[in-house]
């Protein structure tokens, strides 16, 4: 396996507490005194007069209430909190096109060209801050290091980490910031609290103790994208777009429509075994303004997540942000004609996802888990699932996909059309790779050959091999010559391969004649 | 009335029936989970296909099957014509002698069947600690042999391939066509104890 390359280097920021700012910008909440945020009954998130009371994520409302009298308690509203969010996206979108959001609050991008624009790291975060300030956000913090869970994390500290020391940064913060629960307990209770210590680890030995889940989380810490980048190349016909007639002007008509796409992008993906991390959402007006976004999400998206990103982004388009705020120039002229949803950044499914095949989801648990264990003893080409690709031979039929790759037929190897000149019948249950030599003799004992017009020299009677039960034998019946030019444009490539179906009184083959040697390609047993 | 505190086992969690006609050989038409069943016939005798149609078992029941093949010669396309679901199925190929028991213990843990070749000199030990195994972890081990390395432990169920003509192929003419394998099947009743045994015809590749 090559090297992994270095990680983009990104730009993250973060604006802390983002529901509780929302909630003052959109007058829930008075600004200034104790606020905070629940969710199922829970406080999410609070402002900092109420922290200084206390009040932290977690407390029940009547703990919070108890311990800061006079608290203004609201409901998360995260539709509205995403609507408050588009005008800073919007605005820092002004400095650069690459722009992934990953929830209402927390937003990241690729810096290689907008730093060297405005003259380096530190003045890209400058202009940043300045472009977010603008908005009214006086609390912004954004932080630059090599990948994006890096950066989200430089951006908590405001730190600009310097190329190439991404891993000393990672190294002294605690597990708990892979924001893995299970994984961050198991972790401390074998005594590694750092992402240090854990990196430290060899990468066979986690995957053989915490899976593909594990694996993964031990890349961001050891400062590596999670998902290795030969995975993540999304296939380019996976793109779902509708158009919508009569224009939507309504965030309910076009998140209606999105929901169906949605359905349809994650559905296709799952009969690849491909799930989604990254999708863009793409959207035309009636007057050809042209809008798209990018929304990342930890782990794969399910349906309804991504329905709600969808749905956010298209409220956020058509009510233009914060609607008092909002300048004329940011509001859509008409309503939306068309919608597109392109896969930004795809990674085998497992675990959870594999259930849509009606199977349970904990057996996929556990037999994926094993699977990992094993190649972790082995190797990863050790385990493999048989995928039926297009061709003439039984070895070229099935491609053996290691475990934990998409399963997908090799290129320019599709199933249909037919193959012309596949070998027909069932299918050998032994493929002899690489073949054994043989002996095709006719009824003389001379070697069967066959002339360039497909025509076998005699009747193959005799089948000689040490691989078959005592030695081969007389033939007694047999199929074939089926003839194949292989790379007939290639002059040096250039070969004739000529199958046989021989049988032996009640023992079945497959023989291959190729430059006159004979080969026992494949048993029927 | 169902007694209280009688322990009520769905016939689903013990046994793992098999589709297609092989079913109807076997007693309860179906694999005891937590057994061992072994394979055995001549190389070319239909031993392959007759495992993986046992491997059906699991894949057609929802669940997981894989196979630790030492010769690395499974035929992925007869696996799917044996009524395997392929994405469902996993090989492990390239074990070395040494991690072979490991592996098989392994996969033991997260499948519902295991089918394995008998490596050459297992150990009589070994053996019965996957036996042991596999009845905890109710999983199915279907042992494939053959006449030079037997299966040197306790077996549910013994089957054995023996052949059978190929039809469709005559000198020179024809394709040639899926056969009815003879089969030999050995085991106790899922019932009863009564030992079952007998000459079968089973329609397979």
């Amino acid at each position: 396996m090559a090297p992994d390359p270095i990680p983009t280097r990104t730009l993250g920021l973060w604006c802390p507490d983002w529901p509780v700012v929302a909630a003052r910008r959109r007058g829930d909440a008075p600004g200034g005194e104790p606020v905070a945020v629940l969710e199922r009954g829970r406080v999410l998130a609070a402002s900092r007069e109420a922290r200084d009371e206390e009040v932290g994520a977690g407390l029940r409302r009547r703990e919070a209430e108890a311990r800061c009298p006079g608290i203004t308690i609201v409901e998360l509203d995260a539709a509205a909190d995403a609507r408050a969010f588009e005008p800073v996206a919007r605005a820092v979108e002004r400095l650069t096109p690459r722009l992934v959001i990953d929830r209402p609050g927390v937003l990241a991008f690729p810096t290689r060209g907008p730093s060297r624009y405005f003259g380096g790291d530190a003045g890209l975060v400058a202009h940043v801050l300045e472009a977010v300030l603008a908005e009214g956000i006086d609390d912004a913090r954004a932080g630059i290091a090599d990948g994006g869970f890096a950066a989200r994390l430089a951006a908590r500290r405001a730190r600009i980490v310097p190329p190439g020391e991404t891993p000393a940064f990672l190294a002294g913060w605690p597990v708990g910031a892979l924001g893995d629960e299970t994984l961050a307990g198991v972790l401390g209770r074998l005594g590694l609290r750092t992402l240090g210590a854990f990196a430290a680890l060899p990468a066979p030995a986690v995957l053989a103790r915490f899976g593909p889940e594990g694996i993964g989380a031990h890349r961001l810490a050891r400062g590596e994208e999670e998902h290795p980048p030969a995975l993540t190349v999304p296939p380019p016909d996976l793109v779902e777009a509708c158009e919508l007639d009569p224009p939507a002007e309504r965030v309910d008509e076009a998140a209606f429509a999105a929901k169906g796409l949605a359905d349809r992008l994650l559905g296709s993906l799952a009969e690849r075994g491909l799930a989604c991390t990254q999708v863009v959402v793409e959207a035309e007006t009636e007057h050809g303004e042209h809008l798209a976004r990018a929304w990342r999400h930890e782990g794969a998206l399910t349906p309804a997540a991504l329905t709600e990103r969808v749905r956010w982004q298209l409220d956020g388009w058509i009510t233009g942000g914060l609607g008092e705020r909002a300048a004329a120039g940011d509001r859509l002229t008409g309503g939306l004609t068309l919608l597109r949803l392109t896969p930004d950044q795809v990674i085998p499914a497992r675990g959870r996802q594999l259930g849509f095949w009606g199977g349970d989801a904990a057996a996929v648990d556990r037999a994926a888990h094993v699977f990992a264990r094993v190649q972790g003893l082995l190797g990863p080409e050790h385990v493999v699932t048989p995928v039926a690709q297009g061709g003439r031979t039984p070895v070229e039929r099935v491609r053996w996909v290691p475990w934990g790759e998409p399963r997908e037929p090799g290129p320019r190897r599709p199933l249909q059309p037919a193959w012309p000149g596949a070998v027909p019948g069932p299918s050998p249950a032994r493929v002899l790779e690489p073949p054994p030599p043989a002996e095709l003799l006719d009824s003389r004992g001379q070697p069967v050959t066959v002339s360039s017009r497909g025509e076998a020299s005699a009747p193959p009677a005799v089948l000689r091999c040490d691989a078959l039960p005592r030695r081969g034998g007389e033939i007694t019946a047999w199929a074939g010559p089926w003839a194949q030019d292989v790379r007939w444009w290639d002059r040096r490539g250039w070969a004739r391969r000529v199958h046989w179906q021989i049988v032996m009184g009640e023992v079945a083959c497959l023989v291959r004649v190729e430059r006159g040697q004979a080969t026992l390609d494949a048993l029927y047993d | 009335m169902a007694r209280r505190g009688a322990p009520v086992v769905l016939a689903r969690e013990r046994l793992l029936s098999v589709p297609g006609p092989l079913g109807a050989l076997l007693p309860g038409g179906a694999l005891q989970r937590g057994a061992v069943a072994t394979v055995g016939g001549e190389p070319g005798a239909g031993v392959t296909s007759l495992a993986l149609g046992l491997a059906a078992a699991a894949t057609a029941a929802g669940e997981w099957a894989a196979a630790v093949d030492l010769s690395g010669t499974i035929g992925g396309l007869a696996a799917g014509e044996a009524g395997v679901d392929l994405s469902r199925f996993a090989v492990v190929r390239g074990v070395p002698n040494d991690r072979w028991a490991t592996v098989v213990a392994a996969l033991l843990d997260g499948v519902s069947l295991v089918m394995a070749d008998v490596p050459r000199g297992l150990r009589v030990g070994d053996a019965r600690r996957l036996v042991a195994r596999a009845r905890e972890r109710r999983t199915v081990l279907v042992m494939v042999s053959s006449p030079a390395h037997a299966w040197p432990a306790d077996a549910g169920l013994r089957l054995w391939a023996e052949g059978g003509a190929w039809p469709g192929l005559e000198p020179g003419q024809g394709v040639l066509a899926p056969r009815a394998l003879r089969l030999r099947i050995e085991g106790r009743g899922t019932v009863s104890s009564v030992r079952t045994a007998g000459d079968a015809l089973a329609l397979t590749g």
